[in-house]
């Protein structure tokens, strides 16, 4: 087992928030919502009240609603993920939509309304849209139909191709014309060709695959089971694993952040019934791990700050009012707190 | 408040031509919800007030003529009442003195009790627990049928059909002699509910249809009674209920749930009644089936009951109780079963016709639990009167509680067995104005709910903890008017009522709730009815006003404030030969107002209704 496979710098870590995506080299002026960070609040459940909030962390000024502010309607709907690609923010609505918006000024581009169920995540591919979709839930709640749902067009519209993938598909990741897509439930990791918008090979993985990212070139897999969590790599060529790490962190839930100096924060809980949430480090220099580095409950995001080294904790409150953020500094000390949107889980930095 | 149905049929105390809603009446020869329930207020609806909204859902009935809010999740989706604040389980809600609200849910879906299947209704505002039993927070609702010997017999065809797809079908036949009663009743409302609505999740918010949201609810009742010799009666009643409903998704989502909803419920009372003194005894039994989309839940919940009503003396009334309450639940998750052992005891002092003052305890054991001390104490005064006018103070205070539901205990995973019930205590005082034919009436009442449970997340599994307390204050005032200007006879209802319903404490010291209005209970409420009387014609119009709510409970957004106006048009009867038709003409939302109960649930706009029946 290969334990020092990272070697991070300030710069490329920024690359590896929790968005897994990529910066558009195109000039153009800045937009408000280009800078800063974007808090992502998923709303509550019953009542799609999911909202991106804005922070300028220089000032603290906190723009709320913005998606509502920038569009003239509420975005009405669960925000599951947000996924920034070429200068346009698609905002993934597991309640069955996608909106995409200007990432400067969040006016809306485009849609995708219909023929989704519970959308996950997204990847652009090929001019082409590639949505992770849980599929819907049979008369046991299980999703044994989920699927890749294929548009044609970056800016929305139809649903033209529903790629059947492996139970729950959570992240995916684009590399040259092939996709990956964690596939949660079943430990399996798909490969499609986003050209003949199939799947060409199946990869099976321990634990369950959560969020990939890119260091090095290379194209990670990060994967959680109760005792522990894996991260793995993969032979881009013929579509193998490279190497498999295994560190001794308990209830990872698969939210994470990568911070300075390769360390890596995840989110552990030990669910119901003793209910104990913990933010755990793992040091990709050096394998080290601290799985208590802050202690508390109602954990529900997590993002870094890495020019700032601030780690951004959310809150959510049990779902009751808004959830709170939480700033914390490298060595665990809280810096603020602030309240933001329903749910929040996720951050965005830019 | 068993012998409520017996009293008012037996001495035939509901005035048959009275079209008003009765506000803070109190029956004279009072039953015994009345009896021991001074100083509360109340609402009563008689059958011909019941008779104007027929086609309707308790939901709207409530929501249109009463301070309570209804959560309404849709045109007859899911609707819930919040009662000075309170929320969905804290109202109780009785059917001829058998508890409708579910054993698992701890709550009712006003949707789907049709106001047809019942004769009259009743509201009680505050905490009883002592006179009403398990989850009178809020207050209670009690529906009740009626049997009236020696009326020959009826029948009933009532056809109306409305805008949006509906179609409601009624048919009511009853037949009564000296010694027996029976009257059945068949319904079935249906509506494909495809009314507009603008789509606000979408870009360029598009005009569309709804288009998942049918429901079709069909139902029987039959109602049964004997009367065995001049002081012994027995009577029976039996409903079933059919609701099969598409679940309207709110904006934005995309969702094809289906529901379907069975209920069986039946009661049998057995009254024996003397000069002074009357016994009841009671069984009843109810099914429920729910489906939703194949997952099935069942709750059964059997009854048996004995009540003893005493006048001791001129001035003393005293009344003792007991029931027993088995339940069962076969749900999706979990079986469980559940037994209550309840004693009631209820004393009254009526010094003068001017004075009234009862106290009432109740003790309830349950799983292993006991509560012993459940008291509420109330008084009535009519402290001035003239030629025309009275005043009347009512001053009232007791304490409610709800034992945790099957599902916040059992659900698997997350039930909480060790949770206590949710208690509160609630004093009121009022005054009522009597100058004519003008009734005015205001109420100021204070309550705190404790042990408030709410389901929090702990990781992925939701879990129900006795968590917040609420403080809940506020003043109704109501008001009725009766007058005539030539042929024509005018009846006003009017109702303002203001509520402030604040958390005190919450999931943390921190709780961003603290002190803020809770989620989806407006501050403002209030209604306004007309209805002129010319001939065999009339006029009804109301409006009713539903101030802002917060769409959570630290308040950061808020639903708009709506108004909506009806408008019925109506003859009570052309006549041909035997036959009677009265037809009615209605406009609901008569202005098209564009609004939202809860946040991205649209609601329709203008509709146009016409009802016919032929009477026999």
């Amino acid at each position: 087992m290969k334990k020092h496979l990272f070697h991070f710098s300030k710069v490329i870590a920024l690359a590896f928030i929790l968005f897994s995506c990529t910066n558009s080299e195109t000039e153009k002026p800045l937009g408000e919502f280009d800078s800063g960070i974007l808090i992502m609040n998923e709303g509550a459940f019953g009542s799609n009240d999911g909202e991106v909030y804005h922070l300028n962390p220089a000032t603290d000024e906190l723009k709320p609603n913005i998606f509502e502010s920038a569009n003239g309607r509420p975005f009405a709907g669960l925000l599951q993920d947000l996924v920034l690609e070429n200068d346009q923010l698609y905002l993934v609505a597991n309640t069955g939509k996608i909106e995409i918006v200007n990432s400067g000024d969040f006016a809306s581009i485009g849609a995708v309304t219909a023929d989704l169920d519970q959308p996950r995540s997204l990847t652009v591919n090929s001019g082409k849209l590639f949505i992770s979709d849980y599929g819907p839930y049979d008369a046991d709640f299980n999703t044994p139909d989920s699927y890749i749902a294929v548009v044609q067009d970056v800016n929305g519209g139809g649903v033209t191709n529903k790629i059947p993938v492996s139970r729950k598909p959570e992240d995916l990741i684009s590399f040259g014309k092939f996709i990956l897509v964690a596939g949660s439930e079943e430990g399996i990791v798909e490969v499609i060709d986003a050209e003949e918008e199939e799947v060409i090979e199946t990869i099976e993985v321990e634990g369950s695959p959560k969020v990939f990212f890119e260091a090095n070139g290379g194209i990670y897999l990060f994967s959680t089971s109760l005792e522990e969590v894996t991260i793995y790599s993969f032979n881009l060529d013929d579509f193998t694993t490279a190497s498999t790490d295994v560190f001794p962190i308990s209830n990872a839930t698969g939210k994470i952040a990568f911070g300075n100096d390769g360390i890596m924060y995840l989110i552990r809980s030990s669910g119901f019934p003793d209910y104990v949430d913990a933010v755990a480090t793992l040091s990709l220099f050096n394998s080290t791990v601290n799985p208590t580095w802050y202690e508390g409950s109602g954990f529900y995001g997590i993002g870094a700050d890495p020019l700032r080294g601030e780690i951004y904790l959310a809150n959510a409150n049990g779902f009751q009012g808004n959830g709170t953020v939480t700033v914390l500094d490298e060595s665990g000390n809280e810096v603020r707190d602030f309240e933001v949107g329903r749910g929040p889980s996720g951050f965005l930095m830019r | 408040m068993i012998l409520f149905v017996w009293v008012l049929s037996f001495f035939g105390q509901i005035p048959e031509k009275q079209d008003t809603v009765s506000l803070s009446e109190i029956e004279v020869n009072a039953a015994v919800l009345e009896r021991y329930s001074q100083g509360q207020k109340q609402i009563t609806w008689k059958k011909e007030d019941l008779a104007l909204v027929g086609s309707q859902s308790l939901g709207e009935l409530l929501s249109a003529q009463s301070p309570v809010f209804i959560r309404e999740y849709g045109p007859g989706m899911l609707a819930s009442p919040s009662f000075r604040g309170t929320s969905a389980g804290h109202t109780a809600i009785f059917w001829n003195g058998m508890p409708l609200n579910s054993p698992s849910l701890g709550q009712s879906d006003l949707s789907l009790l049709p106001v047809f299947a019942f004769e009259s209704a009743s509201l009680h505002f505050g905490s009883n627990g002592a006179l009403i039993g398990n989850e009178a927070i809020g207050g209670s609702l009690h529906l009740n049928s009626e049997n009236k010997f020696d009326q020959g017999s009826e029948f009933s065809f009532t056809q109306e059909i409305g805008s949006f797809g509906q179609s409601n079908t009624q048919l009511k036949g009853s037949f009564s002699s000296k010694k027996f009663y029976s009257q059945t009743k068949f319904y079935r409302h249906f509506t494909e509910n495809n009314f507009s609505f603008r789509n606000l999740a979408l870009p360029e918010t598009p005009i569309q249809k709804q288009h998942h949201a049918r429901v079709n609810q069909q139902g029987i009742v039959q109602d049964l009674a004997w009367k065995i010799t001049e002081n012994k009666k027995l009577k029976t009643a039996l409903w079933y209920h059919d609701a099969d409903r598409e679940i309207q998704p709110p904006m934005g989502s995309s969702t094809q749930d289906q529901q379907q909803d069975q209920s069986l419920r039946w009661v049998l009372d057995y009254e024996r009644y003397g000069d002074k003194s009357t016994i009841q005894l009671k069984t009843g039994f109810i099914a429920e089936n729910q489906i939703f989309n194949e997952s099935l839940n069942r709750t059964k919940q059997f009854i048996l009951g004995a009540e003893w009503d005493y006048q001791a003396h001129e001035h003393w009334f005293f009344h003792l109780g007991t029931r027993f309450t088995h339940q069962t639940g076969e749900l999706s998750t979990y079986q469980a079963l559940d037994q209550r052992a309840e004693l009631f005891q209820s004393v009254k002092f009526e010094p003068s016709e001017k004075l009234d003052i009862a106290l009432n305890l109740r003790q309830i054991a349950y799983s292993e639990r006991i509560q012993p001390w459940i008291p509420s104490l109330g008084l009535g005064w009519t402290f001035w009167e003239n030629r025309s006018q009275e005043l009347k103070l009512n001053l009232s205070g007791g304490k409610g509680f709800k034992v945790p539901t099957l599902n916040d205990r059992f659900w698997s995973p997350g039930g909480n067995p060790d949770l206590l019930p949710e208690n509160s205590w609630t004093s009121e005082a009022g005054l009522e104005w009597k100058s004519g034919t003008l009734e005015q009436s205001l109420t100021g009442y204070y309550m705190n709910v404790d042990n408030w449970i709410i389901w929090l997340p702990q990781g992925n599994v939701w879990s129900p903890e006795n968590i917040r307390k609420v403080r809940s204050e506020g003043i109704e005032y109501q008001g009725k008017v009766f007058f005539k200007t030539g042929e024509i006879t005018w009846t006003n209802l009017w109702q303002y009522s203001l509520n402030r319903a604040v958390s005190i404490r919450g999931i943390s010291e921190n709780d961003p709730s603290l002190g803020k209005q809770l989620p989806y209970t407006p501050q403002h409420q209030a209604n306004f009815s007309i209805k002129a009387h010319y001939r065999a014609f009339y006029l009804f119009a109301q409006n009713t006003f539903t101030g802002k709510r917060n769409v959570t409970a630290d308040n950061p957004r808020t639903l708009d404030a709506f108004s909506l106006s009806d408008l019925a048009l109506g003859c009570s009867g052309f006549q041909l030969g035997d036959l009677k038709i009265p037809v009615q003409f209605r406009i609901q939302n008569l202005f098209n107002t564009e609004y939202q109960v809860l946040y991205l649930r649209p609601m329709p706009g203008r509709s146009y209704h016409i009802n016919l029946s032929i009477q026999l």
